[in-house]
């Protein structure tokens, strides 16, 4: 492990930076639902009776900040390398879940052109009763510059 | 190749998932923008999406994700998606016909657990997106 990334990981890993209250509706995982293929009325008609969203939808629900605000800026542009979800309990309509986010992981990978650093940003969504229902994890790769 | 299955004992290691092809016309994709979100001009329109250097619009990443989790329904409406993790290798684009494609790699016969390898590829047959899913099915 790089010096500088053990010092991000030790300063920020597992840091709460942000919570949020999102309010679910049943139109919008229905329409993702149908957009995406999927054919089992559970998750595209809210007259079903087990009317919830796929496990995937948690993926689009964001917060106000991806990085703790005090982030120290990386030498090199980010892109979305990837989502990962997990599911733990069912998101209805009208739920109001809170998402808490902190950095879950920070890892570097080297190739031709210089090294590239993961960030792992997790939301982790509970509902109103507090059950952890599910984690939506987004993954940042930041491809670093050439120095000097 | 089993169009469906229903419980554990239908899947054997190595089992391929029916390819399923995603719509990625624009009207889908902009459908997608005015409900879910992601509805910027690299997504829904192509003429801004090449203003931003790419080739053409791109689909949302949130998107390809939820193709992977319509495919794994499709084949096992019984199945719960527990995790399912996707590695954006390039973009998928819209209007372009892609293909995906899945094989189960484990079975954990102890927890009814299967998992799937997943990828989605273009007309060239390269790599955009690939996926891992765990998905627990009935006994």
């Amino acid at each position: 492990m790089d010096d500088d990334i053990q010092a991000i990981r030790d300063q920020f890993l597992n840091q709460e930076f942000d919570e949020i209250k999102l309010e679910i509706d049943g139109q919008r995982f229905a329409e993702y639902s149908k957009a995406c293929g999927e054919l089992d009325e559970k998750y595209t008609d809210p007259n079903h009776a087990d009317f919830q969203a796929p496990p995937t939808f948690v993926a689009t629900l964001v917060g106000r900040r991806n990085l703790p605000e005090d982030f120290p800026q990386l030498n090199g542009v980010g892109m979305d390398a990837g989502k990962a979800v997990e599911w733990i309990a069912p998101i209805r309509d009208k739920m109001t879940l809170t998402g808490k986010s902190h950095l879950h992981d920070i890892y570097t990978k080297t190739g031709r052109s210089g090294r590239m650093v993961f960030l792992v940003t997790r939301m982790e969504l509970y509902s109103e009763d507090g059950t952890h229902v599910a984690n939506a994890d987004t993954r940042t790769v930041i491809r670093e510059r050439p120095s000097g | 190749m089993a169009d469906q299955i229903a419980k554990l004992t239908d899947v054997e290691f190595g089992t391929e998932l029916p390819a399923f092809d995603p719509d990625t016309s624009l009207e889908n994709v902009r459908r997608f923008g005015k409900y879910v979100g992601w509805g910027g001009g690299r997504f829904t329109d192509h003429e801004a999406a090449r203003k931003e250097g790419f080739p053409g619009a791109i689909i949302p990443g949130v998107m390809s994700q939820g193709f992977l989790g319509a495919m794994i329904h499709r084949w096992a409406p019984t199945a719960q998606i527990k995790i399912i993790d996707t590695i954006f290798r390039a973009p998928v684009m819209v209007d372009q016909p892609h293909k995906i494609t899945g094989v189960v790699t484990n079975i954990e016969e102890d927890d009814n657990e299967v998992e799937i390898d997943i990828t989605i590829t273009n007309e060239a047959n390269e790599t955009r997106v690939q996926g891992t899913a765990t998905i627990q099915l009935p006994a």
